[in-house]
């Protein structure tokens, strides 16, 4: 039996979403699943229940997604800080986290789950890992950039959020996503998220689809910057490179144009070697860890 | 069948931004019409024995006055506060009144921003308003100087008594954040260190070592863009952020009102 439960939308709902998708819809959407235990105060109900609800929601919510044709889901389950909590709760947590993700593994579709994660953390680790790259002689210090960064993060083989949504009515990110949600549509709502509806997705998407020329305005902007500060980061190397190793006399603009686009040339084979020399590692990591023996 | 749901579509953005314009319409209505009543009220209360002192001096020390009980009457203030103006054409007048306001009622660190990096390239303009602003709102200078932080200044001074307004654009934030990592990686590659020693807190001092300032607790974001349009990435992992419509003509209450709703907010920080 599928986890992320079967089953068609009602007509009115099929309607909404059709309208909906006549505009531009969201590639990726994040969610802060906020209010399993104001829920379970709120209706009398253990917390574990609370999170039990939470997460059946959470199977209904990325149904929501596939009808509206959502490729990719990004969800904040636990966060370093949650370890705080009372033993009982971390425990109850962390079981029905395995339960339900295990079942997850049967379904085919991206859902991305941040466990004791922080953003700060993800940020610190890329820098960390060009570091890395920097002592294997893989990269040098000055190939660092924003894209550089971007692609060490976790989150290197998904396309930034373009919708982040948290829901009981809190209005901060909590230390989540920090760096890929910069141009994202954040939607704040009040609703628990047990509580939380087909027609309250909806409101999430239509808030995107009211900004999204604005901020894809804001995104091509920022994009435009980051282009032209690598190109003055190239251009600085190279005008260091030629003033060490040339003779004395200052270069010709076709020599320095000449010299610019082989630098660029060779900063990409680096950097794509370097992300290479990553991939493999990150996987060594991973298959190493699964063949360990696991601890009962 | 998908021209009816694309019109539908268009329908349904219309209605919203209708319903959008009805609401700030009646917003504006009801508060000249409250404004209205408040000063009828207030010329019936009157009381023709007390001096009315035509004086601005007495009104303004009633306004500075009332500015600071109304800070110490929240129930918390934040210690730094974020403008977010996400409009085009910001109106240097009106962020000017904020930053005073905001430092009137106690908050002891303002910043500006906006994403096109419009008031960084105008950072003189902005503070010889806010300059304005606080001789004509009357706010005594000695006490309420403020310190003008533009990129790359004061390093030395590292606790300031004095408010300070700080003008950030795009480049305080992904871009600090590189350049801190290029730092670490060119003290990697002179062997200064290790890569094993990076950490969350070595990146945070590299981070706060320029700004000099906490993270903001609060961000006013203006105008009707729902994102932070790359304000500060690192900096904002705890911060509320509270939306008003727009910058130009905001009053005082208005900020007041964000101010109140910040007050009754509760982080629990992951617990």
């Amino acid at each position: 039996m599928s986890w992320i439960k079967e089953g068609d939308l009602n007509l009115l709902e099929k309607i909404s979403a059709n309208v909906l998708k006549a505009g531009p819809m969201p590639k990726h959407v994040a969610f802060i699943m906020d209010g399993n235990r104001r829920f379970a105060r709120k209706k009398n109900m253990e917390r574990q229940e609370g999170h039990m609800q939470g997460f059946n929601k959470l199977a209904e919510t990325l149904r929501w997604c596939k009808h509206l044709n959502i490729p990719e889901v990004t969800v904040y389950a636990f966060s370093i800080e949650n370890f705080k909590r009372t033993k009982e709760e971390v425990d109850g947590l962390m079981e029905l986290a395995k339960q339900k993700f295990e079942r997850l593994l049967e379904e085919r579709c991206f859902l991305n789950v941040c466990f004791a994660y922080t953003s700060r953390y993800e940020i610190t680790n890329a820098v960390r890992e060009m570091a890395w790259g920097v002592e294997q002689g893989l990269i040098k210090a000055s190939d660092v950039s924003e894209s550089l960064l971007s692609e060490c993060l976790y989150s290197n083989n998904s396309p930034n959020p373009d919708l982040l949504i948290r829901t009981s009515g809190e209005v901060r990110l909590s230390d989540f996503l920090l760096w890929q949600t910069s141009h994202s549509c954040l939607v704040f709502q009040s609703v628990l998220w047990p509580e939380y509806s087909f027609w309250n997705l909806c409101e999430a998407i239509l808030q995107y689809q009211l900004n999204h020329k604005s901020i894809q305005k804001a995104r091509e902007l920022h994009q435009e910057h980051q282009a032209l500060q690598q190109l003055e980061a190239d251009r600085a190397c190279v005008a260091e490179h030629l003033q060490h190793h040339g003779n004395g006399k200052p270069a010709d603009a076709q020599r320095r144009q000449e010299a610019l686009l082989h630098y660029t040339a060779c900063r990409e084979d680096r950097v794509q070697d370097f992300l290479e020399a990553l991939k493999h590692k990150r996987n060594s990591f991973f298959s190493d860890l699964c063949s360990k023996p696991v601890l009962a | 069948m998908a021209m009816l749901y694309g019109l539908l579509w268009r329908l349904l953005l219309l209605l919203v931004h209708v319903n959008t314009a009805l609401v700030s319409w009646l917003r504006v209505r009801l508060r000249s019409w409250k404004g209205r009543l408040w000063e009828r009220a207030v010329a019936l209360n009157h009381n023709p024995d007390a001096t009315a002192n035509p004086v601005t001096g007495n009104r303004d020390d009633g306004r500075r006055a009332r500015w600071l009980s109304d800070g110490k009457a929240l129930e918390k203030l934040p210690v730094h506060v974020g403008l977010l103006v996400a409009e085009e054409e910001p109106s240097y007048s009106d962020v000017a009144n904020l930053v005073v306001w905001c430092m009137a009622v106690g908050i002891s660190y303002v910043s500006v921003y906006d994403n096109h990096g419009i008031f960084r390239k105008n950072n003189s303009r902005l503070l010889e308003e806010i300059l304005r602003q606080q001789n004509l709102l009357g706010v005594d200078g000695s006490k309420y100087s403020i310190e003008f932080l533009s990129n790359g200044s004061d390093k030395h001074n590292v606790v300031s008594c004095r408010p300070t307004v700080k003008v950030l654009s795009p480049e305080d934030g992904k871009q600090s954040i590189v350049q801190a990592a290029q730092q670490i990686c060119r003290s990697v590659e002179n062997k200064e260190r290790s890569s094993k020693d990076i950490s969350v807190s070595m990146l945070d001092v590299l981070l706060r070592e320029s700004k000099n300032i906490p993270d903001p607790d609060l961000v006013l974001k203006f105008g009707p863009v729902n994102s932070t349009l790359g304000f500060l990435p690192w900096h904002i992992r705890l911060t509320e952020f509270i939306s008003l419509p727009s910058h130009r003509d905001v009053s005082y209450d208005n900020m007041l009102d964000a101010l109140q709703r910040y007050a009754s907010c509760q982080q629990r920080l992951g617990q």
